[in-house]
């Protein structure tokens, strides 16, 4: 098995606050990975960090052997928690968009899978509701071929059914050599798809374990352990 | 992946501005139209008026809305959500504000062939371009009379000097901006603020430095003479290394301290 992605010791400070601190992690290719943990803990901060949104302070990131940039930006995909397609694009638009800048796109799923939400690729964004922005982003992401895919709360403002189907989408989408992380906080609804999870805390990792093994050891569900570990 | 990035960015500033441009040509046309036929008369001269204020007003639009978009196009794009798209696609952060000076000097130089064209087109008969000849001729036979044979490495410089200063001025406007993403919270008045200060401060460094040269040269820049050979030289070198400072100091924020919200 190769490795896909590996931090050292990562560090990411903002003014005052520790975002993330001396985070060593190793994730493999091929799996489906959740990053989970509370509001603010470091998620958002670690996925950034992998896409060369933001710098480290300490410490080394690598995306199958290579620093963030041109070349790790081509085999990653990434869906922010927020909807970054300029909204007087046509969801037609925003293909194109993507099909000219990532070589591993392929346009014939993004339209296979629109017709199968039924969304009109004619509409303009602006016309759309936050919900179905959201799953033409997560429909733009899933039609690449990448070997990692950054998933951040792809979930999180999206109905059950969609919720369902974007969830097949992902597993169904991705390919064995590709490693998925997905984050959020809502468990229960992705518990049953995952091969690993991460738990993080106030930026340093707790836990990073196969879910099978947890399952045994701990004899409880993902997200009963989750409520355990992160009690208020 | 320049071209495509310029490809997109025209498409995105186009869809405002072409129609824009278009419009004031129309304009242009309508206008002429109505000043060369003499049925206004009396009340129905406010007609006439009217349709050559709004074409003055367009006129003015044309460049005023040029640069907001400009300005708005950069924030929006790279600085507001739209960054997340921007920063993930596989390209270098030089190559985004490449793209987007390209793109904006074009826009900018557009601007100003449209309104021309529409002048011509409202104010072009063979009297006034006659006109408009020898008003240049005079300039030109000046030019030759006050630089002899230098006046045409003056006009070279001249040429010069406004793209520079367009380009510095595109330029000083994305590093603002760019320094005003690293405020937490009130980012876009930390632009302005940044806008004036970096303003301020460059242009008491040219003062000193001028002062200096003055001082060390003991020549004056009165004399006509050193127009071509000193002042304007001395412009251009000025203006290359603040829009080469504005590069670098964007370029660095987007590699390192790159933080969206």
């Amino acid at each position: 098995m190769s490795v896909i992605l590996e931090c050292k010791s990562l560090t990411k400070k903002f003014a005052s606050t520790i975002a993330l601190s001396d985070l060593n992690l190793i994730l493999e290719r091929g799996r489906i990975v959740g990053l989970l943990g509370p509001n603010g803990s470091g998620k958002t901060t670690l996925i950034k960090l992998i896409n060369g949104l933001l710098v480290p302070n300490s410490g080394s990131i690598h995306i199958a052997g290579m620093e963030p940039g041109v070349e790790s930006k081509k085999i990653v995909s990434y869906l922010p928690e927020k909807t970054y397609l300029p909204d007087w694009m046509k969801v037609s638009e925003a293909i194109n968009f993507f099909n000219d800048f990532y070589e591993d796109f392929d346009t014939n799923r993004a339209y296979d899978m629109l017709h199968r939400l039924n969304l009109d690729p004619n509409k303009r964004l602006k016309a759309l509701s936050k919900g179905t922005k959201e799953k033409v982003q997560l429909i733009l992401v899933m039609s690449r071929r990448a070997h990692l895919y950054c998933l951040d709360e792809p979930i999180g403002g999206v109905d059950p059914a969609a919720r369902d189907y974007i969830l097949s989408t992902i597993i169904t989408n991705y390919d064995e050599n590709a490693t998925v992380i997905l984050s959020t906080h809502l468990i229960a609804d992705i518990e049953n798809v995952l091969d690993e999870v991460i738990f993080i805390k106030e930026g340093s990792l707790v836990l990073h374990s196969p879910v099978d093994e947890l399952r045994e050891k701990e004899g409880k569900s993902i997200d009963s352990l989750f409520r355990e570990v992160f009690k208020c | 992946m320049l071209g495509k990035l310029i490809k997109h960015e025209i498409k995105a500033t186009g869809r405002i501005l072409f129609p824009l441009y278009l419009i004031l040509l129309l304009l242009s046309v309508v206008n002429r139209v109505l000043t060369s036929i003499e049925v206004f008369s009396g009340p129905l001269n406010t007609i006439k008026v009217f349709m050559l204020s709004v074409y003055g007003l367009s006129v003015f639009a044309s460049f005023v809305v040029t640069f907001i978009v400009m300005i708005l196009r950069f924030y929006k794009n790279l600085m507001s959500d739209e960054g997340y798209l921007m920063f993930t696609i596989p390209v270098k952060p030089n190559q985004l504000i490449n793209s987007k000076i390209i793109v904006s000097f074009m826009l900018n130089i557009l601007s100003i062939i449209v309104v021309a064209a529409s002048l011509f087109i409202l104010l072009g008969t063979s009297k006034n371009i006659e006109m408009i000849k020898q008003i240049w001729d005079y300039i030109y036979i000046n030019l030759k009379l006050s630089f002899e044979d230098k006046y045409a490495v003056l006009l070279a410089e001249l040429i010069f000097m406004i793209i520079l200063s367009l380009i510095q001025q595109i330029l000083l406007i994305y590093v603002s901006i760019a320094v005003g993403h690293l405020f937490t919270g009130h980012k876009v008045l930390g632009s302005f603020a940044a806008y004036i200060a970096i303003n301020t401060v460059g242009q008491i460094l040219v003062t000193i430095i001028i002062s200096i040269l003055a001082v060390i040269n003991g020549t004056s820049f009165e004399a006509l003479d050193s127009i071509p050979q000193l002042l304007f030289p001395f412009s251009i070198v000025v203006s290359i290394i603040f829009c080469i400072l504005f590069y670098l100091g964007t370029n660095y924020i987007f590699n390192r301290k790159l933080n969206l919200e």
